[in-house]
């Protein structure tokens, strides 16, 4: 397999009427990471999700997915991704362990497999003690747990994950991201996962990329995409005996001083981020300037989402397509 | 394991869902088995003081004979529009996506849903005749009548089955399949399924007439109240398999031409 876990070039879907749902997708995803596909409601994320997972057929452009072409060779892309897509498309009549077995019988693994694989993921998923439930009496958590399970069932080398957590409580939100991450790291699956939540694509992505209108318009790591908003904001408040001067002067020397950012005390932009507060705060020391709070502020990116397309991105809210 | 193997295997799994999805939904079998079984015993009760003395009628020894192929073919058709129906939600809830996004046999999509028509077909076949040998029908044509009436049944219930796929991916909408049942209900009405064509008048005497669904059930009670031929035997079966044949093929047409949209 190429070191791509995920290579488009130009994706477009177009739907009936002209509308570019996807417009001219260019992405190249190297396996073994977890990549983060932002943007609200309607910006063509699922569209994406359905091209790259061979359920819609690309209007133009190309997708090679885990090696394969998603239109020339959709069975070995099949063979090779796991996919979960949004609404967890679980049947309520059937139980957690039925539908493990159901799906490994899709993916042709042998009977005894089937089994196996089943109970290994019901353990992983923690759902042992839900097996024979019916799934319409299971919790969203629950729910979105075995639908994770059922995409894994073939350990796929790509999984796909279509806002995973929209919908759930903040702690079955962290034990699902939790998952996640321990599949990648132990297992090396490589993540693409969709979501209209900053702070999901800032805990559990290693890269990210910004959706909007059905183009890219942000692409890079969360740090990376920051960074380019603008350098972490280091503020000083300064303490008794010394003056807001005093603070001021010395921060000069790292970086660019922000006006006004703090009262009695200042405030600049560190090109060096983390590393450099070290050495600002030393220097405040050094030059016997006291200083009662020091704090410093990365970019969100929420202001990445700001700064590309000239709106906020409210965590969850819906955004009209 | 050959791709046929595979494919036998996901179909058997497939039908296996369909069957368990049903029989754990009250609402999905009870239709199918109730209604007709209560306009079974309706009709019995009503005409069954005249026993082979009604005009127009065959002679019969008792009128459940006379009313249980049409109550088999009754059942079938509520069952087969309820299977449309599922596999209408399927579409509409993104198990059908969870499929086509897995290496599953596309034919299987198709025959794991039909299959399970098919066994709830036979099933049904052999509760009803069942229920009616209880209260005192006799199939004529004995072991081989009841094997003729089943495969009528169960071949009809393919029939059906196919319309209900074609319509639920026309329509991807559980509720507009369910919706056309009415329709489905009405040409049930306009055959001989309940009363033999020489009691009917007019024009809805010439709507019963060509309506193969007619034939088909009187071919099914050749074999219960006598004088079934080979002949009329497989005529019932040609039907309903003609009947099978459009449908499916209309289904698979559609599911691939669906299907092509996605790869």
């Amino acid at each position: 397999m190429s070191d791509q876990a995920v290579e488009t070039q130009d994706l477009v879907r177009e739907y009936k009427g002209g509308v570019k749902a996807v417009d001219g997708v260019s992405l190249s995803i190297a396996s073994g990471g977890i990549f983060g596909f932002l943007g609200p409601n309607g910006a063509g994320k699922s569209t994406t999700v359905r091209m790259l997972t061979t359920l819609l057929k690309p209007t133009s452009g190309t997708a090679i997915v885990a090696g394969y072409d998603v239109a020339k060779h959709p069975d070995q892309v099949r063979r090779r991704i796991g996919v979960a897509l949004q609404d967890a498309a679980i049947d309520p009549y059937m139980t957690g362990r039925e539908l493990l077995r159901l799906q490994g019988v899709l993916h042709a693994l042998p009977r005894a497999e089937c089994r196996a694989r089943a109970e290994s993921l019901l353990e992983r998923v923690d759902l042992v003690d839900a097996a024979d439930r019916r799934v319409g009496t299971y919790s969203g958590g629950m729910r979105r747990r075995l639908d994770l399970a059922l995409s894994l069932v073939h350990e796929p080398v790509v999984l796909f994950l279509d806002e995973p957590t929209t919908g759930l409580d903040p702690v079955s939100r962290v034990t699902l991201w939790e998952e996640v991450r321990r599949l990648n790291r132990e297992h090396g699956t490589t993540v693409f996962l969709t979501t209209q939540y900053l702070e999901e694509a800032d805990q559990l992505a290693d890269r990210v990329a910004i959706i909007d209108g059905g183009r890219i318009v942000a692409d890079g790591s969360p740090r990376e995409l920051k960074a380019r908003i603008g350098f972490p904001l280091l503020s000083v408040v300064a303490a008794d005996g010394s003056s807001a001067d005093d603070v001021r002067r010395v921060l000069a020397t790292f970086g660019e001083i922000v006006p006004g950012a703090v009262e009695h005390g200042a405030a600049v932009r560190l090109p060096g981020g983390s590393t450099a507060m070290a050495d600002a705060v030393r220097a405040l020391d050094e030059a016997g300037v006291r200083f009662a709070e020091v704090d410093l502020t990365e970019p969100s990116l929420d202001d990445v989402f700001l700064a590309s397309t000239g709106r906020h991105l409210g965590a969850g809210d819906d955004v009209p397509a | 394991m050959s791709s046929a193997a595979v494919a036998t295997r996901q179909t058997a799994a497939l039908a296996w869902r369909s069957i368990i999805t049903t029989l754990r939904l009250p609402q999905a079998w009870f239709p199918a088995l109730f209604f007709p079984l209560v306009l079974m015993a309706i009709f019995t009760a009503s005409f069954g003081g005249a026993p082979g003395n009604i005009p127009g009628f065959p002679p019969i020894r008792g009128f459940l004979d006379f009313a249980v192929c049409g109550a088999i073919v009754q059942g079938v058709l509520i069952a087969g529009t309820t299977a449309g129906a599922a596999f209408a939600t399927d579409i509409e809830h993104g198990f059908f996506d969870r499929l086509v996004a897995s290496p599953t046999s596309r034919v299987s999509i198709l025959t794991g849903r039909l299959g399970a028509s098919v066994a709830l077909g036979v099933f049904q076949a052999l509760l009803f005749l069942s229920i009616a040998a209880i209260f005192g029908a006799r199939v004529d044509g004995g072991f081989w009548g009841v094997v003729v009436v089943v495969i009528i049944a169960a071949t009809f219930a393919a029939a059906v089955g196919g319309l209900g796929v074609y319509l639920a991916i026309r329509t991807g909408s559980g509720e507009a399949v369910q919706g056309m049942f009415p329709l489905f209900l009405a040409l049930l009405f306009f055959s001989s399924a309940f009363f033999p064509l020489a009691t009917m008048t007019g024009w809805y005497h010439a709507v019963a007439a060509i309506n193969p669904i007619s034939y088909l059930v009187e071919a099914m009670r050749d074999e219960v109240l006598g004088g079934a031929t080979v002949w009329t035997a497989i005529t019932g079966i040609g039907i309903a398999a003609g009947l099978a044949v459009i449908s499916i093929s209309a289904s698979a047409i559609t599911l691939r031409r669906r299907l092509r949209v996605a790869s």
